[in-house]
């Protein structure tokens, strides 16, 4: 038994259960162990075309853009000491900080005039997640989860999540469930905790354990139907999916040559650099990776410079590469951005604070067209010079480029339509 | 020495505590505003009785469903209303012995003497003083000039003597000296780096409802909160000293003993970025305007603490109604639940507003409150569903959300199911926190944002399935919940029957049903050794749905 693909125009209680019974009941209990699958769906979906992926760089805190994509050697005030650099794309400088990855930025865009008007983390990361600002009435899916059951949903007999998220815990799904809640790898470079049943528990104990499982629980779903009860079984036949996984190496990164290893880097953001190319590759839909420390409200050149920088530098790099040379680029959506950009002056704790007003974010990958940089601040940052970006421009433009619907509209919990490109244009530059 | 001592009256119609508060601020606010406020006259008419808390509360639900024709759910059997009130009030499922008890007693007044019951016993001022921490500080917070024991201990106290909520909220808004003897310090010690953003916008979403760092950077886009506002309120926080204080320890060593916080008059003001790149600077000003007469004099936080508590302001008692019955509903008349405001109508608006009402007139009594919504009809109604609906979303509280447990819950309701036949239990408050880290996660970020990964996750899943603790509930071992049970069972007439009806007791403060019961006891009664079968359906039971949520 495969699920069948759900319907994307309503989540209503009927899908929930019918998505529910298929997820779960018909498959783990009846062949735990029993049956490991074949190749994933990913290598070969309908027309032999791969499907789409998204790598999402979070640079959780708000990267400092003017230090990295954005530099303004000639403004007294704000410049700071950062040098720009010529890249592999004609005419496009970065900083002289990121020396791999301006050897791969023909491959990338940078776009400098996003204006996004969330300066507080909590709302910035909402709004840069889902392309909304937060709502009381609605929790919105972030677009990571949306993708993941767009085009991962619609896969037949996939193992491991569709939605990922290495380093932090990413975006609730919001009225999607919690099979799109992204599943949270909190250390790359360890192991998937309790992935294993205890010793004394084999194939047929487990089967035995899990029918008692539905025996207990089909009751009380069946007189109450609310999402939660609904979630946490289809939640359990994903887990118990991936238990039974073949793919279930795919988290340990030691299978790796180390020269890969190195070229990534070891840290968690170079060694999840490298975990999102391994998943993408096995054709989970959206995987993201988080990197910390950038609210640099004070020593940001000397945050940025010293640990910062290198560290993004190696593993942005590394994945570009890697993702080029195996042929997985054009199907893969890189995405670089943190919750809001950092203030163009500098504060006197040599530190730079929150701006969302305009600031830089960079993709490429995914068959858009690729060394380019879009829109422009002032001379001294403080302003969009030219052709203003808004967040849902930018989740049109991911949308597009995942060949997703642009008129994709959810029916929310209350009833009320909800667009995944809301009032937003794509990129023309890009996925023109 | 703190500045509002001394015991008020507690109890419903003791508005004293109001007054006494009133009359106390008028003592030391030069501010005239305050203290024409004078006691209040007189008990609230309305005010609940004791034979009937929730009197005030039904009439108003009931006209809300029938104005949009709404057919409630069906009133909660005991083992639902049990086990939800343990699991609210008390923070764990009853144990075996405890949920007998209560479905065996036939008293008609049962359920409020159990809602009594519970708020006194020993875990409720425990499990508000837990929730109250991670509120006030968070979950993962560890730093190491913040007695997080010292909070919660603090709290426990306040909770377990119902302090009302003004004084408690005016002592950890003002609350000076040292944070190892004052455990209320450390939550402004917590909150104090970058400028004490983090302080500013943990304050006013906590003691107020109000989410006024969405204006930290820019006027609100949907009602009249500027981004001066916002930064009105944090140069309250301003002219604050924090000194550690170093002792030798017993090896000889220096070591800060601990830190100690105090106020000192300053012409201080916050600078922030406006939208255009120009700078802005504001001095204190609270949420409705009012401005401090001389913040160059003033101890500020003193001040903003009287704005806070001032009984003409209703945002204090909002904002803890509207929390506390969220705690209880699993959703509050507004959402998010520290989002109150013009843009973001509540549900139930009478409701809302008649509860605020005698929440401050009672004299903020948490007790009381709990009591009130305790016994209401939306916390009596079942969770099961009354009748098909499109739409499962249900504003109107007329049937009983489900809801996941909190990790806390989870793990002390595991311990409890597993450990029901030890008296007294065996909590573990730090085995607790050290299981509850892996779900942790801290963004690092000047908000001091963090998240757990824990709401039916599937690390979650695999916790419960695979983890450590669920192989220490199994257990086959001497002393473990099984070989106890099945001891018991082989003394017993029909040990089969015994056997499962004390499993589902203990994981969901239930009887099985008669086919429930039929089939497993069959199963037993064949099979010569019990244990493994006994595991598994332990496991499964422990595993379930009905297990993990609220309902």
């Amino acid at each position: 038994m495969t699920p069948p693909i759900i319907t994307p125009r309503g989540m209503r209680r009927r899908h929930f259960l019918g998505h529910m019974a298929a997820t779960t009941l018909g498959i783990p209990a009846a062949c735990f162990f029993a049956n490991l699958r074949g190749a994933a769906a990913a290598a070969a979906a309908p027309g032999g075309k791969r499907p789409k992926s998204c790598i999402l760089l979070w640079m959780s805190g708000g990267p400092s853009h003017l230090d990295i994509w954005d530099l303004k050697p000639d403004s007294e005030r704000n410049g700071g000491p950062f040098k720009p650099i010529a890249t592999s794309a004609p005419g496009v400088m970065i900083s002289e900080h990121m020396p791999n990855v301006a050897k791969q930025m023909h491959h990338l865009n940078i776009l400098r005039s996003l204006d996004s008007k969330e300066g507080n983390h909590d709302r910035g990361t909402y709004l840069m997640h889902t392309g909304y600002v937060p709502n009381p009435t609605v929790v919105h899916p972030g677009w990571g989860s949306t993708a993941a059951f767009e085009i991962g949903g619609r896969m037949e007999d996939f193992d491991l999540p569709h939605c990922v998220s290495i380093n932090t815990p990413g975006q609730g799904a919001g009225f999607l469930g919690m099979s799109y809640t992204p599943f949270m790898v909190g250390d790359p470079n360890g192991q998937i905790a309790n992935l294993a049943p205890p010793k004394d528990v084999d194939a047929l104990r487990m089967n035995r354990r899990l029918q008692m499982l539905s025996r207990v629980e089909n009751d009380f779903i069946k007189k109450r139907g609310a999402a939660p009860a609904v979630d946490h079984k289809a939640v359990y036949g994903k887990t118990i999916r991936m238990m039974n996984s073949k793919y279930k190496d795919i988290f340990k990164l030691d299978s790796e040559p180390d020269a890969v290893r190195e070229l990534y880097g070891k840290h968690s953001f170079g060694s999840g650099c490298l975990l999102a190319r391994r998943l993408v590759e096995q054709g989970v839909t959206y995987v993201e990776v988080a990197m910390g420390g950038w609210d640099t409200h004070a020593d940001n050149f000397e945050t940025l410079s010293t640990r910062l920088l290198p560290q993004l530098d190696q593993g942005m790099a590394a994945l570009t590469a890697d993702l080029a040379d195996r042929g997985l680029l054009d199907s893969t959506l890189i995405v670089w951005m943190g919750e809001f950009g950092r203030t163009p002056r500098i504060n006197p704790n040599a530190g730079r604070d929150h701006w969302p007003r305009c600031w830089s974010i960079v993709m490429g990958g995914a068959g858009m067209k690729s060394g380019q940089v879009v829109g422009a601040t002032d001379k001294d940052g403080v302003d969009v010079a030219d052709r203003p970006i808004g967040v849902m421009d930018m989740i049109a433009t991911m949308t597009k480029a995942m060949g997703i619907g642009m008129d994709t509209q959810y029916t929310t919990p209350r009833g009320r339509p909800l667009k995944v490109v809301d009032d937003g244009k794509p990129i023309a530059e890009l996925v023109g | 020495m703190p500045l509002l001592g001394g015991r008020f009256g507690r109890r419903p119609g003791a508005v004293r505590g109001v007054a006494a508060l009133a009359a106390g601020l008028a003592t030391v606010v030069a501010s005239a505003a305050l203290a024409d406020d004078g006691p209040r006259a007189g008990p609230p008419e309305s005010s609940g009785s004791a034979a009937d808390p929730a009197g005030f509360i039904d009439p108003l639900l009931k006209a809300a469903w029938e104005e949009d024709g709404v057919k409630p759910a069906v009133p909660a059997g005991d083992e639902e209303y049990l086990r939800r009130a343990y699991l609210d009030v008390i923070g764990r499922i009853p144990t075996v012995a405890e949920a007998r008890e209560f479905l065996t007693t036939k008293a008609p007044d049962k359920r409020a003497r159990l809602i009594d019951q519970l708020l006194e016993h020993v875990d409720y001022p425990k499990n508000f003083a837990t929730l109250w921490t991670n509120l006030l500080l968070g979950r993962s917070r560890q730093e190491r000039n913040v007695d997080r024991d010292a909070l919660t201990a603090w709290l426990r106290k306040q909770f377990a003597a119902d302090r009302p909520w003004n004084e408690t909220v005016y002592d950890l808004v003002t609350a000076s000296g040292s944070n190892k003897e004052n455990g209320a310090v450390n939550y402004t010690i917590a909150h104090l780096e970058n400028e004490a953003i983090p302080l500013t916008s943990r304050s006013t979403r906590l003691f107020l409802g109000r989410q006024l760092q969405c204006v930290q950077c820019h006027d609100h886009p949907q009602n009249d909160w500027k981004q001066a506002d916002f930064w009105g309120i944090n140069a309250f926080y301003r002219g604050i000293k924090v000194e550690e204080v170093r002792k030798a320890d017993a090896s000889g060593l220096e070591r800060v003993d601990h830190v100690e916080l105090s106020d000192v008059p300053t012409g201080a003001f916050a600078r922030f970025d406006r939208r255009n790149g120009m700078m802005g600077v504001a001095f204190p000003k609270f949420i409705d305007g009012r401005k401090v007469a001389n913040p160059d004099k003033a101890l500020r936080r003193v001040e903003l603490g009287k704005l806070v508590v001032d009984p003409d302001g209703d945002m204090l008692a909002q904002a803890m109604v509207n929390r506390t019955w969220a705690h209880f509903m699993g959703k509050g008349f507004v959402n998010p639940v520290d989002d109150i405001g013009p843009h973001n109508p509540p549900a139930l608006e009478p409701l809302f507003a008649k509860l605020t009402e005698e929440f401050h007139a009672g004299g903020y009594d948490v007790k009381q409150l709990i009591r009130w919504i305790a016994a209401s009809a939306a916390y009596q109604a079942s969770s099961l569903r009354p009748a098909k609906k499109e739409f499962p979303e249900d504003e109107l509280f007329s049937v009983m959300a489900l809801r996941s447990m909190s990790p806390e819950q989870l793990f002390d309701s595991l311990l409890t199911a597993t450990a029901a036949h030890r008296p007294g239990g065996a909590r573990d408050d730090a085995k607790r926190d050290r299981w509850m880290r892996q779900f942790l996660f801290t963004f690092g970020n000047d908000e001091d944002d963090e998240t757990t990964s824990f709401q039916g996750t599937i690390p979650q899943s695999l916790m419960m399935m695979n983890g450590e603790l669920m192989r220490d509930a199994l257990s086959d071992k001497p002393g473990s919940f099984l070989t106890d049970a099945l001891r018991q069972a082989r003394r017993s007439r029909r040990p089969a029957a015994f056997m499962v009806d004390q499993l589902y007791m203990a994981a969901l403060s239930r009887r099985p049903s008669n086919s429930e019961a039929q089939a497993l006891v069959r199963y037993l009664e064949s099979h010569a050794d019990a244990m493994p079968f006994l595991q598994d359906l332990f496991w499964a039971l422990l595993n379930s749905n009905e297990f993990v949520l609220i309902h």
